[in-house]
């Protein structure tokens, strides 16, 4: 009997314990914005911004990660408050978005094509709210939901054109998460800029097979990777979350890496957010997730924001380290795809 | 023992009689203190942590409405593995066996029409519950048969649905003129409503989980059930067909995990997408654990994980603690309810020894 | 030599059928052949080891589902611990390390404490996934490679010795833990012993074997292959750490283990056969060779696992007390 009230005088002091330091509460959320609170976001002089990631989290090196700098660097240049729940469930989309628009969040950023729906009927129900959906294409107009959606296509081709350019052994591969729209997307433009650029190319795509990890498996890219090289393949494309990070980790292991072996990455600039590619990572096929986001952020601040889609810029991302591996002549007809694509000069094809 | 010691003995004999409601209660209590600790090193105060939990989860309508609606597959999933514990077979493909019948009831909820609302309801119920029996069956007969272990073929059996489940979703039954991989919405008359804060399916899975309990612990057919389960020499010797039982147990359990998935789709979904329902069958084997294989623990158990899964957003959005810590909390929980440690601490020489819920690989 | 043979019917024809298979391929096209073996293998390496997990377990009477849990945990410490170290090789020593107190902590939970086996294991699987995420920090990168050796002559046997010859250390060291796991479980006393503890408990008990004493050390030493499993995860095959990055080899690995009946020679021999369908897969997605979708494609390691095991291998029996606690009677 003595060990039950020892027991419970021990979780009572945890407790009281706890409950004397509330007053130094502070949160990792809260840290990352400017030191105002959530308590008023009504009031006209206060600008709250949420965001909902998709399943996965804010460091996920993905879109979820981007869509987050961008919306919490675009707060803190307006002096907004910035705050952020990351999706553990895809059915609890509404519920996280209530969290905010219970508070009368200004904005709210909904990351990913799944939250599509979801995002539309929040913003029906909450029309004084700001919704930016990202990655999520707009059938009808809603006038407080702005879709920020991309050409991956485009990307996908400039980075395939690059690459057919630059093989020689006509042999390029895609190492690819799950085969969903936006993935398809960056893989077909990528064939079709490839074969745009050079007849001969023959490309190799496999996507990772249906699972619940499908761009969380850095093993399997990295396996994959290795096979792809080893059957030729002297430029892959690892599109797919972790999956193709993994990919990407794999290929600058490889005997050659940046001066015979090439790697690209996908999303963003993937110099910055896996290191351990530099080696092998010629560019990267870029959706300008932080841009955008940060861009509509801001219109929404300043109330120019309008409904409807909102086309985000792509492109590829910088040779860094390796741009004396790119000739020159390589650069400039690359650039000039990439200003084509822009004004539309040149169509990608790609239709899913 | 001195007389006041005795005295207070008497007193505390109440929980002594009950340990098997104590231990479970004080295993929650020290979770949550540690978890406490964890968030604590986090720089946050636990106590606003955990209200911000509970005030989501239950004192809040929507909220309460959602943590009914997460613990009603929980219910059926931990059921269905439940059911298998008491047989002897350990079926970790409750998640295919949800996910085949979240689309076969789907589909049914789209392409039939022309149905009364309840009878519209209950054909596409009865859908899901058939093809998620008819998925685990296969386990059943392999087993039965052939003798193919249920780890093994369910274990299979779960990534042979999400590519078949995957490929159909993409092709045959996509929703068209959109990129989303998703089926229609279900018809009107095929949606399962909610009474107040309170969904149907939670109601159902209630009424399942007391014919589950009278089932195994009132019938002959339980009886046989228990019997396998416990010692296959003297259910052999005692005449029972080993072979119809495997397989009548796997078709009852995947039927479970079924009903599950059905009335995912029925009352929340209202389509299939393949995201949806992820981990819910692996969700089943924990709550089926922590409620040690009894039917009518399978219900607390499941709204403790339920509660806790609606709660983590609001712990996040409230104090920027990511929601992962709901885990670490499950799974203390589950190793103090299970391990013998805090009994014998609580109550040291009159600690009930309980029986194990497995038994290894079954037979 | 012969009795190995002998002792190992089913594993070694199935090795032997394989590797015929593999050479009348190598034949037709080399580079696809070996890089193809090279996936199938690499595949296959974090599932043997981590069936040799379960197989030591359970050979002494303790169920381990775990190593799901074990394996992730390990990845994590291991590419940490090279982080914050400088050191991979002491990165590696700190995986092997946390796959001992995982091995540890089930074997406390399991053998000391009597708990459930299967709960024990559940929550090792719950707590590593948790503090796993909970835990990690993005934008670490490892501080160096981990280097490929070739061994010498074996490296230069056709298709085998770039397959199985040339590879980062777990790799390479993964054939020789088989057969030394092998041989210690059916050529020494120890092997005798545990095996006793696993079929017959109370009897080894009036043998005068220390039923708790060998289950205690045999759960907890198989952890530190499950460490192994997880550093080479973490370092060799991807080269990074990512939240839940073992995507549920563990519980194939049960299955492996299954499929191999108990048997490290048999275990090998069914994570062979799994990895190469799923590198077959992944180049038949590859080739477009035939026109199905790559949704059916990709099913062929488990339905052909399906079929094999209910054509060819038919009913096995676990070790008769796996999963059952010992009590010392009186």
């Amino acid at each position: 009997m003595k060990r039950m009230r020892t027991l419970a005088g021990i979780s009572i002091l945890a407790l009281v314990l706890a409950a004397c330091s509330s007053g130094t509460t502070d949160t990792a959320a809260e840290e990352t914005a400017a030191a105002l609170d959530d308590s008023n976001c009504a009031a006209a002089e206060s600008f709250c911004v949420g965001l909902v990631t998709d399943i996965g989290k804010v460091d996920d090196k993905s879109f979820n990660q981007s869509a987050h700098e961008g919306a919490m660097a675009a707060a803190a240049e307006v002096g907004g408050f910035y705050k952020y729940i990351e999706t553990t469930d895809t059915k609890d989309y509404a519920a996280n978005m209530a969290q905010f628009t219970d508070k009368s969040y200004d904005v709210i950023v909904t990351v990913g094509f799944l939250m599509a729906e979801a995002t539309v009927t929040a913003a029906k129900a909450n029309p004084n709210t700001k919704f930016i959906g990202v990655d999520q294409f707009q059938g009808e107009e809603v006038a407080n939901v702005t879709g920020l959606i991309f050409p991956e296509d485009q990307a996908g081709y400039a980075a395939g054109y690059l690459a057919g350019l630059m093989t020689k052994t006509n042999k390029l591969g895609q190492v690819l998460g799950l085969e969903i729209a936006p993935v398809q997307k960056f893989a077909k433009g990528f064939e079709a800029g490839a074969k745009a650029a050079n007849a001969n190319v023959s490309v190799t795509t496999v996507y990772h097979p249906p699972a619940d990890n499908g761009f969380g498996d850095p093993v399997w890219g990295a396996a994959e990777a290795k096979k792809q090289l080893s059957q030729g393949a002297d430029i892959i494309f690892g599109a797919g979350g972790g999956t193709g990070n993994g990919a990407l980790i794999e290929i600058a292991k490889a005997e050659g890496a940046g001066t015979s072996i090439f790697c690209i990455g996908v999303d963003t600039d993937q110099w910055g957010t896996v290191p351990e590619a530099q080696p092998c990572l010629v560019t990267s096929a870029m959706k300008g997730l932080v841009e955008g986001t940060a861009g509509l952020v801001k219109a929404a601040f300043d109330g120019s924001i309008k409904g409807g889609n909102f086309l985000g810029t792509t492109g590829l991302a910088d040779y860094h380290d390796l741009a004396s591996a790119v000739p020159a002549d390589v650069q400039s007809k690359v650039a000039e795809v990439v200003a084509g694509l822009k004004d539309g000069s040149i169509m990608t094809g790609v239709t899913l | 023992m001195s007389l006041t010691e005795q005295k207070a003995s008497d007193k505390l004999g109440i929980f002594v009689r009950n340990q098997s409601i104590v231990v479970p209660i004080a295993a929650i209590l020290v979770a949550f203190v540690l978890g406490g600790i964890l968030i604590f090193l986090q720089g946050v105060n636990p106590l606003v942590a955990y209200k911000a939990i509970f005030s989501e989860a239950w004192f809040d309508s929507d909220g309460l409405l959602r943590t009914f609606q997460k613990t009603t597959p929980l219910v059926l999933a931990g059921l269905a593995v439940t059911v298998g514990l008491r047989v002897g077979l350990f079926n970790i493909g409750a998640q295919g066996q949800l996910i085949s019948a979240a689309l076969a009831s789907a589909l049914a909820g789209i392409y039939i029409t022309n149905l009364s609302p309840i009878l519209h309801v209950i054909v596409s119920l009865f859908c899901g519950v058939i093809v998620g029996a008819l998925w685990a069956g296969i386990a059943g007969v392999l087993k039965a048969y052939r003798g193919v272990h249920e780890v093994i073929s369910t274990i299979m059996l779960n990534s042979i649905a999400i590519g078949i489940l995957d490929y159909l979703v993409s092709n045959p039954f996509k929703e068209p003129d959109q990129s989303l991989q998703r089926t229609k919405k279900i018809a009107e008359t095929a949606v399962l409503p909610n009474i107040g804060v309170i969904p149907f399916g939670f109601i159902l899975a209630l009424i399942i989980c007391l014919l589950v309990s009278w089932m195994l612990n009132k019938t002959t057919a339980g009886f046989r059930f228990n019997t396998v389960g416990k010692n296959k020499f003297a259910a052999t010797y005692a005449g029972i067909n080993m072979k119809l039982m495997v397989v009548t147990g796997m078709l009852l359990s995947g039927g479970l995990a079924g009903l599950g998935g059905a009335i995912e789709t029925l009352g929340i979904t209202y389509r299939f997408e393949p995201a949806f329902n992820a981990g819910l069958g692996f969700d089943g084997i924990t709550i089926a654990l922590l409620a040690r294989a009894n039917p009518l623990a399978t219900i607390p158990a499941a709204i403790l994980v339920g509660t806790l899964r609606a709660g983590g957003a609001s712990l996040q959005f409230e104090t920027g603690i990511e929601p992962e810590i709901v885990d670490v909390l499950l799974a203390i929980t589950l190793l103090l309810v299970s391990a013998p440690i805090l009994a014998k601490y609580l109550f040291r020489g009159k600690a009930q020894k309980s029986a194990n819920v497995t038994s290894g690989w079954g037979n | 030599m012969l009795d190995f043979i002998k002792d190992n019917r089913k594993p070694v024809i199935t090795l032997g059928l394989v590797t015929v298979i593999a050479y009348v391929f190598y034949f037709l096209d080399e580079i696809k052949t070996t890089s193809v073996l090279v996936f199938g293998w690499g595949y296959a390496v974090p599932l043997v080891l981590a069936a040799m997990v379960g197989i030591i377990g359970e050979r002494t009477g303790v169920v381990n589902i775990g190593i799901e849990g074990q394996m992730l945990m390990s990845a994590f410490a291991s590419f940490f611990g090279s982080v914050i170290t400088g050191n991979i090789y002491v990165g590696m020593l700190i995986g092997i390390a946390a796959g001992l107190i995982m091995g540890g902590f089930l074997a406390v939970a399991a053998v000391k404490w009597e708990m459930d086996q299967i709960i024990a294991g559940v929550v090792i699987n719950i707590v590593a996934a948790g503090l796993t995420s909970f835990f990690y920090a993005p934008g670490k990168t490892l501080p160096q490679l981990v280097p490929v050796v070739s061994i010498p002559i074996l490296s230069d046997i056709p298709l085998i010795g770039p397959v199985f010859f040339r590879n980062g250390i777990f790799a390479l060291a993964t054939l020789f833990i088989v057969l030394a796991v092998n041989f210690a479980i059916f050529k020494t006393r120890w092997g005798l012993r545990s095996r006793s503890v696993g079929e017959y408990p109370s009897a080894a008990d009036a043998a005068g074997i220390n039923v708790t004493r060998i289950r205690m050390i045999n759960v907890t030493l198989a952890g530190a292959l499950a460490g192994c499993a997880g550093a080479f995860l973490a370092l060799e095959a991807a080269g990074t750490f990512a939240r839940g990055l073992t995507a549920g080899r563990g519980f194939l690995a049960l299955a492996i283990m299954i499929f191999g009946a108990w048997n490290p020679m048999g275990a090998l021999a069914a994570a062979l056969f799994f990895g190469l369908s799923t590198a077959l897969a992944s180049q038949l997605q590859a080739d477009e060779v035939i026109n199905i979708p790559q949704q059916f494609v990709n099913l062929l390691p488990f339905v052909m696992t399906l079929i094999v095991l209910s054509v060819a291998v038919g009913r096995v029996r676990p070790p008769a007390a796996a999963g059952q606690p010992y009590t010392k009677e009186g």
